[in-house]
């Protein structure tokens, strides 16, 4: 989790928006971290860079916890 | 002259006029595919093969065994083994091989695309269509070439021609290192240097000048204001030229900058469709490899039209090189033209990598001292729309490049 927030800080700086403090498995990537398409490609990259899961590969993810679900498998 | 001179020089040996003519003279045979890790050689079986009026056919000599095998359909390293006889009379003087030269209507040499768009395409080109752009004035007699490309591309050729039909003497810079590089330009006092934009791209970070170069040229990819600015201060008194060549074509059209006037003798020859530039048949090589469009070549290449009368064009792109990120397209060179603009970089690379979101994500690799990546960003936002921007940016201590030469988009 606190790797998962790294990344999605790094993504929200490169951007200039405002760092998160908290992510929970509840956490909407849309709607409670803003991310767009763009965002979500880059989170989904940087992701394999650091698990070697393409997260999106089976479909649309939501949000952290259905990340966590793929990472994990 | 004296047959005495130098013909070419690198840092093992040194050869005399006087000792090309003898190996010309004793030469028995030359290899019908020839590949060699000695430039001397390479030149050697050219010019045996070009004297002759026969075709010789140049394989990179990083090639693999296996690549070979499939691009000449010969087993087993058959290849190395088929010698063709020589057939020319002795040469009494470098004249005397100069005005044979250009006598010569049947001799052939046979190139391989470099390939960075799938398996590598042969070309034969004429010893005219090679020197068609080959300058033969008394002014050029006393020349020194800065030998910096690959022996066995048509740009390698090309300066290997035009140096020895001038007599002039060819100082090897290919596979040097930069300090090496720069020894040599000063030492030999170079004054002409025939190179890619990445070749020049190494050197312009060096602190250096030498004012006794006359001619840079530059060709094969896209070259950038900054890599000229910077070369201009390095060699302050040579004229810097861009041409525009492949191996398909060899050298169509030349430009003091990035907007190429097209000439009126190539002017029926050239259309563009579709912002790409369409080449005539007649321009090319002769090749089985090529699909044409009726009587014309698609050359890949995306040009700008800049002005109608004269056709002046500007290259934008190579087609198959724009990157599609979520239905926008993204022209890579644009990308990169806007990170080099920023001074502590020296080289970058931009690239798509596949992705399941987008279909592409841009990324980049910068080579720079002293940077960050915010410093990037922050930049590029006042350069580039929003999707433009590599979404990853990497330090790398340096980039991967081509055959070539050229950097890699792989």
């Amino acid at each position: 989790m606190e790797n998962l927030l790294s990344i999605i800080n790094t993504i929200l700086e490169n951007r200039g928006r405002k760092k998160c403090d908290s992510i929970s498995p509840e956490t909407d990537l849309k709607r409670d971290l803003g991310f767009d398409s763009f965002d979500l490609a880059e989170f989904t990259v940087r992701i394999e860079v650091e698990y070697d899961v393409d997260v999106f590969e089976d479909g649309i993810v939501y949000t952290i916890g259905d990340i966590l679900d793929r990472i994990s498998v | 002259m004296s047959e005495s001179e130098i013909f070419f020089l690198d840092s093992e040996k040194s050869v005399s006029y006087k000792t090309l003519l003898a190996d010309l003279n004793s030469a028995k045979s030359f290899s019908l595919y020839l590949k060699t890790d000695s430039i001397y050689d390479c030149f050697l079986q050219i010019l045996i093969a070009t004297l002759s009026e026969k075709e010789i056919v140049l394989l990179d000599s990083d090639f693999t065994e296996s690549e070979i095998e499939s691009l000449t359909n010969l087993q087993n390293g058959e290849y190395s083994e088929m010698k063709i006889a020589r057939s020319y009379d002795d040469l009494k003087s470098v004249d005397e091989l100069v005005l044979r030269l250009d006598n010569i209507k049947n001799a052939k040499i046979t190139f391989f695309t470099s390939g960075t768009t799938g398996r590598p395409k042969k070309v034969s080109h004429t010893l005219q269509s090679i020197t068609r752009f080959t300058k033969r004035k008394s002014q050029h007699s006393l020349d020194i070439w800065g030998f910096a490309y690959n022996p066995t591309h048509i740009a390698g050729v090309q300066v290997f021609f035009q140096a020895l039909l001038n007599k002039n003497k060819i100082v090897r810079l290919f596979g040097l290192s930069i300090d090496e590089i720069f020894g040599v330009i000063e030492k030999e006092k170079i004054t002409h240097i025939s190179a890619t934009p990445t070749f020049y791209r190494m050197l312009i970070w060096q602190n250096v000048s030498f004012d006794f170069v006359k001619r840079i040229t530059s060709g094969g990819e896209k070259f950038d204001k900054k890599t000229s600015t910077l070369l201009a201060k390095i060699f302050p008194n040579a004229k810097i030229t861009n041409v525009y060549a492949s191996t398909e074509v060899g050298t169509l059209f030349a430009s003091q900058d990035d907007v190429f006037v097209v000439r009126d003798e190539v002017k029926n020859l050239v259309k563009i469709v579709d912002n790409e530039l369409l080449l005539h048949e007649s321009l090319l090589g002769q090749t089985a490899d090529l699909s044409l469009m009726g009587q014309w070549y698609r050359s890949g290449d995306l040009v700008e039209v800049v002005a109608e009368n004269p056709l002046s064009i500007k290259f934008v792109a190579r087609q198959g090189e724009m990157i599609n990120v979520g239905g926008y397209k993204v022209n890579p060179s644009e990308v990169e033209d806007a990170i080099l603009s920023l001074t502590p970089v020296s080289q970058v690379r931009v690239f798509g990598k596949k992705n399941s979101v987008l279909g592409n994500v841009i990324c980049a690799e910068v080579v720079a001292k002293s940077l960050d990546e915010k410093s990037i960003r922050d930049y590029l936002k006042t350069r580039l729309q929003e999707f433009k921007i590599p979404r990853i940016i990497k330090f790398v201590e340096d980039i991967k490049l081509t055959r070539t030469g050229k950097t890699s988009r792989k």
